[in-house]
This record gives C-alpha cells, structure tokens and sequence, in this order.
C-alpha cells in the first residue's frame, strides 16, 4: 500500500499522539491529586494548580493543530472523522483535568481536616478507579480498540457505586456530627470530581468508535427521533421547534 | 451545500419519489476485445447531481458516454447489459442515436466552441434540428442559463474563439442547452479553468440540476463533494484472465456517505490517498 500523503498523515499521527500525551497528563495527575488531599500536601497541590498551564497549553497546541489539518488537507473519510474526534475530545480530557485540579485546591480549602479510615479508604478506591478509567481511555483511543472503548461504560458503574458508598459515608459521619456541614459539602463534592472523570472517560471511549466506524450514541438517539417523526409526521419536530 | 440541506430527517418524500432516468444493469463496455469496464448497476436520479470519480483508466468516461451513445462513435465499442432512459432501452434497434444526443448533451474537458460567432455556435443546434421558438430567444436563454449572456451580449457576432477559457466553457454549456436537453454529461467540464472559472460552473451546475439531470465526471473530489448529491467510485483491476485492468464500480452512495464514512476499503483508501 502505498501512501500519496505521507506528509500529511505523519501530520495526522502527530496529532493524535497530542490527544494520547494530554490523556496520559490527566491520567497521571490523579494518583497525585489524591495524595495531596488524603496527606494535607500543601506543596504538592499547589505543583498540580501550576501545571493545569501545562495542560492547557497541550489544549491550545492540539486544537491549531487540528485547525491547520482541516485548512490545508482537505482530510476525508476516517482522516476527516480523526480531527473531528480530536477537536471533540480536547474539551473532554481538558474539563477532566480541571476536576482532578479542583481536588487539589478542595486541599487548601479543607486544609487540617482528618479522614476517617473508611472515607480514606473510598476516596482512594475512587482515585485509583478513576486513574485507571482513564489510563483505559487513554489506550482504547491509541489502539483504536472500539471494544475496550465501549467497556468504559460498564467499567464506570464500579465508579458511581463508590460515588454513592463515599457520598453515604459522608453523609453518616455529618449525622454522628463527627464533620460539620461545610466539610460535607466538600467531601460530596469531591466525590463527584472523581466520578464525573469517570464520565469523561466513558466519552472518550465514545469517540474511538466515532473514529472507526462514524458511530456514536447519539445516532440511536437521532434514528429513534426520526423513526418517531416518520410515524407521526404532524407531531413536532427539529424542524418546527425554533 | 449542508449536510442537513441534503438530507432532511423527516424528507420522506423526496427519498420515496426520486425518479430514475438512467438505470444501469450488469452494464460492461468492451472496445473489441479489450473489457474498458464491467458489470456496472446504477441508477441516475432525475434533477439530481451525479459524480463519477476514480483514477485515470477506471471507466469513468467510457461509462459516461454510455449514456448518449457516444461510444458508438468508437470503432470496435460495444456494450453488454441493459441501459435504459426513462424506461426505455437506449440501445433498441428503434432508437435514433442522433436524437438521443439531442436530449441528452455532453461538455467535454477541453472548451470546443465551433469556429463561428457566439451567436451561430448557439443557434447551431436548434438551426439543425428546427425549432419554432425565435432564434433569437433561444440564444439569450441559453446565455442567460450559462451564466454568460451579461458578459457577450454586446458582441454576440464575434469570434467564439476570442472569449477565455472559462467563457468558452459556459459557452459550451449554453450551446448544450440551445436544444432543451433533458440531461448534461459533464466530462471534467472544469479540468482546464482556473479556480475562478472552475467556481462559477460549480455553481452554474446547482443552478442548472433544478432543469436538468447532470453527470459528471471528475478528478477532482473536492468538486465532487462540492456539487454532487450522488458519487459513485470507479476503480481499476488487474484481470487474471486478461492481464488487463478493467475498470469496475466499487461504490456508489450519497455523496455525504461516500466522503464522510465510505463502506469499502477500496473507496476509503483512494479518497484519502492510501492507494496502491
């Protein structure tokens, strides 16, 4: 087989090996972030504020890139559906990395604050779940392995029972008032942080099928909104709701 | 033109009516011996922009000229398979080829206007085959659907050959049009125009596709995305037999489809430049 646009799909690998190196970033900063939590490290939450610059910086990199390859390739077919699942996926890497930094400064505000061993015990759970949710992530889209992608969503269902375990836990200790309100606000919220990359995770997974087949979960959705319109053609549709 | 302008979510009816000009059944093309391209099935859909692509040797225009007879011109050509143009068989021993071109008109890559005035290149074809319509009406139509008619209007006796490269296309697409054809075969109209002229026939074809049936040859993808609403890929392969390459149909879908998700390797490979 023989390649007429080497320069170009160089260009193209080069690329998504930005989405896979900002994946690994994120996938490597949430270990880090809940280090910083579960111990009071000051120091280190405030090494994880500084390099979100770095992140966005890949962010900003990987979306001119994806802009020049649209402007002067002309890309088609599972080229064209690449960048357009690079640009889509920037945001959701980008978004995931800014949970995992919002559990680095939950450090400062929660600074002093004690865990007790089963809200330690959760939180880390949730860390290394979600570490490896992306990790997957990160891989599935690098291999371009639809399957491992489409896994991530029945993977994330451990992430969002220990969600609820953590939240529930919380809400006991606040009950037998060993936290007070404020506290337990934080903690839910950290909760979410993790599961909500999770969730990212789950996209992302989305996409690499995006990529390989042109694909995604919103086609069903979009086939059962025309099938319905089909059946009932006077009921409202896209068209009619302005 | 927008991917959702193309294809409505509830445009049922415009899927359900689609009219077939041209059906192409198991149709080869052979010139003596030599098998140009084989068992070709398609449809040509009426008021509807057809796109044939595929490297040099695929086909491609033999195929075209399938549709006006053109081929028969061709010493040794010879079809198999059925061709038939609103119903009828193209190719019945009742059928006169001359009026066949009549209806359906062909522009060729290279500009060839007549070594005559703007005006007698236009009034060649209605002048040959008659017409009760002013002469005179004919021609400014024609010019007027060319997009050409503001620009020579003033100087309708000169020299054909005097206008530019891009006028002589439009001219030719005019001429085509002078005798009310049903359908244009469209020969990589714009191979030879700078990018300029090759954007005012782009558009002149969407224009044109609300009168008439166009197919359209072509090298350029990017054109054929632009303007087609149908593309069908042509490829060409190494036959066992024969030793030769014979050109054959690969895939033929919705434009959208075709340069967004094609369902063959083949296609996938050629649009983005993988080909070997």
């Amino acid at each position: 087989m023989s390649d007429l646009r080497t320069s170009f799909h160089d260009d193209l690998d080069a690329m998504r090996l930005e989405v896979v190196r900002m994946c690994a970033m994120v996938t490597e900063m949430i270990p880090r972030a809940t280090d910083a939590f579960l111990n009071n490290d000051l120091a280190a939450a405030k090494r994880l504020i500084q390099e979100d610059d770095l992140l966005d910086a890949v962010s900003i990199n990987l979306d001119l890139m994806c802009t020049q390859l649209l402007a002067l390739q002309q890309p088609l077919a599972t080229d064209l559906r690449e960048i357009v699942a690079a640009i889509r996926l920037n945001p959701e890497i980008e978004r995931s990395g800014d949970l995992v930094v919002n559990i680095a400064k939950a450090t400062r505000r929660m600074f002093g604050t004690e865990y007790e061993p089963d809200v330690r015990g959760l939180i880390l759970k949730m860390s290394d779940e979600a570490q490896r949710m992306f990790r997957l992530a990160g891989e599935a889209y690098s291999m371009r392995d639809v399957a491992l992608g489409a896994a991530l969503d029945d993977i994330d269902d451990r992430l969002d029972e220990l969600a609820n375990d953590l939240i529930e836990a919380i809400l006991e200790d606040h009950t037998s008032q060993e936290i007070d309100k404020q506290t337990t606000v934080q903690m839910a919220l950290i909760a979410r942080f993790y599961e909500r990359v999770g969730d990212h995770a789950v996209n992302i997974g989305e996409w690499v099928r995006f990529v390989v087949e042109g694909w995604r979960p919103e086609d069903a959705g979009a086939a059962r909104a025309d099938k319905a319109a089909r059946a009932n053609p006077t009921s409202p549709t896209i068209k009619d709701e302005d | 033109m927008l991917v959702t302008e193309r294809k409505r979510v509830s445009d049922v009816e415009t899927e359900e009516t689609a009219t077939a000009v041209f059906e192409v059944d198991d149709v080869s093309v052979y010139y003596s011996d030599f098998r140009a391209v084989t068992d070709v099935d398609l449809d040509i859909n009426e008021h509807e922009i057809t796109a044939f692509i595929g490297p040099s040797g695929c086909g491609k225009s033999t195929m075209l000229r399938t549709f006006n007879r053109m081929n028969d011109l061709i010493e040794g050509a010879r079809m198999t398979g059925t061709l038939t143009y609103h119903g009828i068989d193209l190719y019945g021993p009742d059928v006169d080829p001359v009026a066949v071109r009549r209806r359906i008109g062909m522009v060729f890559q290279k500009p060839n206007p007549f070594p005559k005035s703007i005006y007698d290149n236009i009034a060649f074809g209605p002048r040959l085959t008659g017409t009760s319509e002013n002469m005179d009406d004919i021609v400014e139509r024609s010019l007027q659907g060319a997009g050409l008619w503001e620009e020579v209007k003033d100087r309708l006796k000169a020299s054909a050959l005097g206008l530019s490269g891009g006028q002589q296309q439009r001219l030719c697409i005019a001429r085509a049009t002078a005798v009310n054809p049903d359908v244009l075969l469209m020969d990589e109209p714009c191979s030879a125009l700078d990018p300029i002229a090759t954007g005012r026939i782009e558009e002149l074809m969407l224009e044109m596709k609300e009168s008439y049936t166009i197919v359209i040859v072509t090298h350029n993808m990017q054109q054929a995305a632009r303007v087609s609403d149908r593309t069908a890929f042509f490829t060409a392969e190494l036959d066992p037999n024969t030793d030769q390459r014979t050109g054959l149909l690969v895939e033929f879908d919705e434009t959208t489809s075709i340069f967004s998700n094609p369902r063959d390797e083949r296609t996938e490979n050629y649009i983005t430049g993988r080909f070997g």
